[in-house]
């Protein structure tokens, strides 16, 4: 569906003054009288205080206050679960254990806060740290996933019978009725770990208390204003409106921001307040490595039951999910990775079963992907092993497989992170698999250039792997649009922005429905000041969730201009357009009223008011969808491996997807390069190591390791296909997490078949130079 | 982490031993070490001080010697904590008599790190710990040459100077870094190493130190 | 930490006379004693790229240089190159390429550019992908900011 704006690669309108560094982010908000927090961290993963010594550090100029658990009392209790648990699955069964926002007796993973130090300056405080002496005494950590559950293994939470957090079990047909019907039942395990969302400016957060008009205002880069201001009020004994939380210009949030009820904001909000001063924290790269939540690791037994011809009868997937050491977050990642296991293919017979278990490693959350890449990754893996072992190509079982184009809505009997059913709204998955085979050139590579290659002695694989992304779940997001007198337009917004144009693709949307110019249109997001309703920035869910209710909105005020409008230039509704921001007759265009004018006639300021009418040129929607509108598509790779240093270089990435209607396909893009980037991250090089007593030993850049540009594809071909979702009025999905999700899957099967003369077969989605040769050794030695 | 390795002091073997008794000697090794103090049979305390540029950490260590077996061998358990972190390891410490005068000794064990060592430092503390042992074994065999040229000559005075703390942290830098050091960009690196090197030298040292 | 220390800077062109920690991070001195708030730090210790900015005409990491240090010496940081109706070259063919998304990461892309294109005016590709490989991004992949700077090589060439 497209519009003067909408589908129109317009430039963004943010960027000029972000560019020129004329923005503010969080670090960069100075307050009169302000102060600065440090934490002091756990060095140990698990293990009990015997005591804190703060005296010296209080003793130190400058320094305000040190604070343990001990200093604030009864307000130190867990946080509340940011995602209710999934008691709409039958049978589902949880254990909560929530963020504790300081130490109270034992720390649960190494970067714990034990103390909070409030100084006048950074510097200050970080001294202070060092001056605060923790006498702890060593537990032993629980760090592996199926040891934690076994008995005998130390408890990360003592008041917990064992180390499980939850679990789930569902099935779509009969796996029982899968293995009576399968010619062949292939078994495989796979190791999975995942990378931390490290977008480029880390968290922080500034408080400011005014004690005269009792009243707080928060400065944060969290992806949820809302559930940051509800949780404040809430535990500060506030109302709602009492607190205001404005996001600054945010530097990437990819996940982890979305997080509230974290140590800094249950801790500096409560100082701010009895201090009196505004605080300022600012987290440095490692405490947001050790501190900030992140995804981690996953360990899947799964198997495929398959015909001889290739046909799938059925899969079961069971698996571990690694929750660290709290689960504020509820399922939402192990969820989406049951709902993402067989999404692109016609898999009669589904079980899926995980259980969540705790560990002392930092909190798990989402991070852009979410577990999605992990569903993908199992069943593209198992499609691979299936292929090997019947004798055909990898293209041929995937197209023997995959979804039709008729077949949607698609029921899939599995419900996911929204709690309801997913449904597979609509999508063509055979065409974007097709047309990404034609654009890696996938026969012409397999039958000319590899054979011609390898004959050279060059190491060249290709791959092709498919995904679904589910976006734009509910419940629901809301906005307000407001023509002003002056005749442009204000669209204000709940939902919070980190970087995804979303002031230029909401801009485009009201555009083109109010017939301004795009520049025109200011949009606000993330400031509870403008807008107190919402859920959050997740599940790719902006340009589909708040987009939607901010074209719903906006319809409401052309409807109310045409009507007003009508009145005003004695025309019926039916023919007055509004274009170049007045509202004309179409037939006659010298007969218009401005939108300006007609936004100050409609709040009249004396006389009477129609009943039933209300005041301004303006209106309030809300959309929230009954299940999430589902993206899809398909990659395909061609690397070369150096023989000898295993280094992997990416020749060349196809890469299709289908996010219905694009707003602005530049920005989708965009956002599709940028998951790449983090794809490949996952694929090839970054990983969170945690060591045997759960030190995680790759906190900073210099051992985790960032796809710098170098790292990148040296041709990346993108192809678009839009399929509208029949969900919202603008047919759009999600796709923010898309790039992100099919990369470990196609550049494992790409480096296999690079590799293909050893016989190597990899087990996890997170290789690295000296892994790969290890797999080949061993390969070689078996 | 496991660390392992082993060193030829010229000299035999009962002289070494005896050299390893001596805190002094080891502290030498050792700059920035405040006190090696012994606290009951078998058990030490230690604390040291580094200072190197700005960079500044204090560290306190325990020491505990166990399967003594005079002059051969002992087990050895090192417990250090300080601001950029902790250390705890377990480590056997073997001298073996080559029948020429000198003296092998063998050394392994496992050193648990945490804080800041090992979330910044881990990947460097191989190397790091291998340059710090060679260089505090250079003092050692100087020190232990002093001792016995002293015994020769019947004389009360060791004629041994130890090398000062600046000297030390530099050497260690140097040879970490190399060229490096001109870089701002490593200054984090070395920030961090000269704290490592420290912490690992006190528990591999530690081990070997008496017994 | 009483002890301070007074420094003779020019940032921008304006000179500034300060007392600073000798402890005082160019980078914190820059952002937060002169409010010069473009510049980024992403990662405090010399990794990310964030922070750069031009010392004595050089791109430098910010965050891995002291204040003192940078005493007698002239500095430029993003906003000494273009403002919103006045852009430089590059910022025009960021915007122009979408070559920003959070746009934190961008101002140590700009400082890195702005010294790389003065010596290298026409480079390849593959040279570019080089010229920026010491600065991280989260959002773009780099596949536009490549792009971007070859289109602003073109735009500096026609200058």
């Amino acid at each position: 569906m497209a519009g003067k704006y909408v589908h129109q690669s317009i430039l963004r309108l943010e960027d000029p003054e972000l560019i020129t560094g004329n923005v503010q982010f969080l670090d960069d908000i100075k307050l009169p009288g302000m102060l600065h927090a440090a934490f002091k961290r756990s060095d140990y993963a698990h293990a009990r205080i015997k005591s804190i010594d703060v005296s010296e550090a209080r003793k130190l100029p400058g320094v305000i206050g040190v604070y343990t658990a001990e200093d604030f009392g009864d307000y130190i209790k867990p946080g509340p679960l940011q995602v209710p648990p999934p008691t709409a699955i039958k049978g589902a069964t949880y254990a909560a254990r929530t963020t504790m926002p300081i130490a109270k007796d034992k720390v649960r993973y190494a970067g714990e806060p034990v103390a909070i130090v409030i100084a006048e300056s950074r510097y200050i405080a970080e001294d202070a740290c060092d001056l605060i002496y923790v006498d702890y005494e060593p537990l032993e950590a629980v760090v592996d996933l199926e040891k934690a559950l076994q008995p005998g293994s130390p408890l990360v939470h003592e008041d917990l019978p064992s180390n499980e957090a939850g679990h789930v079990r569902q099935e779509r047909g009969s796996w029982e009725q899968a293995v009576k019907e399968a010619d062949l039942i292939i078994k495989r395990k796979f190791f999975i770990n995942r990378n931390a969302g490290a977008a480029m400016e880390n968290r922080g957060i500034v408080v400011q208390w005014d004690k005269h008009a009792k009243q707080m205002t928060i400065w944060c880069g969290t992806q949820s204003v809302i559930a940051l201001r509800n949780q404040t009020a809430a535990r500060l004994g506030l109302f709602e409106s009492q607190v205001r939380v404005i996001t600054p210009n945010t530097g990437g949030g990819f996940g982890p921001k979305i997080n509230t009820s974290l140590p800094d904001d249950v801790l500096i909000t409560y100082l701010a307040m009895k201090l009196d001063r505004p605080i300022k924290w600012f987290e440095d790269r490692r405490e947001n490595f050790l501190a900030t939540t992140s995804e981690r690791d996953q360990v899947h037994y799964c198997e495929i039951a398959v015909k001889r011809d290739g046909t799938i009868v059925g899969l079961k997937d069971f698996f571990y999910h690694n929750t660290g050491a709290y689960n504020p977050y509820m399922m939402t990642v192990p969820l989406n990775t049951q709902t993402h296991t067989v999404t692109n293919y016609r898999v009669p017979n589904f079980l899926t079963e995980f259980y969540v278990v705790f560990t002392n490693q930092m909190i798990v959350t989402p991070v852009r992907g979410a577990g999605r890449q992990y569903g993908v990754f199992v069943m593209e893996r198992m499609l691979d092993a299936a292929a090997k072992e019947l004798g055909m190509s990898p293209v041929e079982i995937r197209r023997k497989n995959l979804l039709p184009a008729n077949a949607y809505p698609y029921y899939t009997s599995i419900i996911g992170q929204d709690f309801v059913e997913g449904v597979l709204d609509s999508g063509d998955y055979p065409s974007a698999f097709e047309k990404t085979l034609e654009l890696i050139e996938y026969d012409k590579f397999v039958k000319e250039v590899q054979p011609k290659l390898r004959a050279e002695g060059k190491k060249v694989g290709i791959g092709v792997a498919c995904f679904s992304e589910g976006t734009g779940v509910g419940p629901y997001e809301g906005a307000r649009v407001t023509v002003g007198g002056n005749g442009k337009v204000v669209v204000t917004t709940g939902y919070t922005s980190q970087g995804q144009a979303h002031y230029t693709t909401f801009a485009q949307i009201v555009a083109d429905q109010l017939g301004v110019d795009v520049k025109d249109v200011k949009v606000i997001t993330g400031d509870t000041g403008y807008f107190g309703w919402g859920a959050g920035t997740f599940a790719s869910r902006g340009i589909t969730v708040a987009g939607t209710a901010t074209h719903l909105a906006a319809q409401k005020v052309r409807q109310k201009a045409l009507k007003l409008a009508s009145k005003i230039l004695q025309a019926p509704e039916e023919e007055l357009e509004l274009a170049d921001g007045v509202v004309r007759v179409a037939d006659i265009p010298s007969k218009f009223i401005a939108l300006g004018d007609l936004a100050t006639l409609a709040n009249p300021m004396r006389g009477t008011m129609e009943p039933g009418t209300e005041p301004g040129l303006e209106a309030v929607a809300y959309y929230g969808p009954p299940y999430g509108a589902t993206g899809a598509g398909a990659v395909g790779l061609i690397v070369e491996v150096d023989p000898e240093t295993m280094q992997v270089s990416l020749e060349k990435m196809a890469f299709v997807h289908d996010c219905g209607t694009p707003v602005n396909p530049m920005v989708v893009d965009g956002q599709i390069h940028g998951g790449i980037q983090m794809g490949i991250g996952d694929a090839f090089y970054e990983e969170l190591i945690y060591d045997e007593n759960g030190q995680l030993v790759t906190a900073s850049f210099m051992d985790y390791l960032f796809p710098q540009a170098t790292d990148m594809p040296k041709k990346l071909v993108l192809g678009h296909m839009e399929t509208p979702s029949p969900l919202n009025p603008l047919g759009i999905k999600g796709v923010g997490e898309a790039g992100a999700i099919p990369i470990p899957s196609v550049f494992t099967q790409a480096v296999e078949n690079a590799l293909w003369d050893t016989g190597v077969e990899f087990d996890r989605d997170t290789l690295s130079p000296s892994r790969i040769f290890t797999y080949v050794q061993q390969a070689k030695g078996a | 982490m496991k660390l392992e390795g082993e060193h030829v002091f010229k000299g035999p073997r009962e002289a070494v031993w005896e050299m390893f008794y001596d805190p002094e000697v080891l502290a030498s090794a050792l700059p920035g070490t405040q006190k090696l103090e012994m606290i009951a049979e078998n058990e030490y305390e230690g604390a040291m001080n580094v200072r190197i540029g700005p960079v500044s950490g204090s560290f306190t260590g325990k020491l505990v010697i166990s399967d003594v077996v005079e002059p051969e061998t002992c087990t050895l358990t090192v417990d250090g904590r300080g601001t950029p972190g902790f250390a705890k390891g377990v480590g056997k410490v073997q001298f073996i008599d080559q029948g020429d005068g000198t003296t092998l000794m063998k050394y392994e064990g496992d050193l648990n790190i945490g804080g800041a060592l090992a979330s910044v430092g881990q990947r460097m503390i191989d190397s790091v710990a291998k340059t710090m042992i060679r260089q505090a074994f250079e003092v050692l065999d100087k020190a232990l040459e002093a001792r016995l040229a002293a015994k020769a000559s019947g004389s009360e005075v060791v004629d041994f100077k130890p090398p000062s703390e600046t000297e030390f942290a530099a050497a260690v830098a140097k040879d970490m870094a190399g060229g490096l050091t001109k870089i701002p960009e490593v200054r984090l690196l070395m920030y961090i190493i000269p704290l490592v090197a420290v912490l690992v030298l006190l528990a591999v040292l530690f081990r070997g130190c008496s017994g | 930490m009483a002890q301070t220390v007074k420094i003779n800077v020019t940032v921008n062109g304006k000179q500034y006379e300060r007392e600073v920690e000798p402890r005082l991070l160019l980078s914190d001195f820059i952002r937060h004693d002169l409010g010069l708030t473009g510049t980024h730090v992403g990662c405090e210790h010399g990794l990310c790229g964030a922070c750069t900015i031009l010392l004595d005409g050089e791109a430098v990491r910010s965050c891995t240089i002291f204040a003192v240090q940078a005493d007698g010496h002239e500095i430029q940081t993003v906003e000494s190159l273009g403002t919103p109706d006045n852009l430089h070259p590059i910022q025009q063919a960021f915007i122009e390429k979408h070559a920003l998304q959070c746009g934190f990461c961008t101002p140590g892309f700009l400082m890195t550019l702005v010294d790389y294109l003065g010596d290298n005016p026409n480079p390849t590709e593959e040279e570019i992908r080089e010229a920026i490989d010491g600065n991280f991004c989260r959002c773009t992949g780099y596949f536009n900011i490549v792009e971007a700077v070859k289109l602003a090589a073109q735009k500096m060439a026609s200058h």
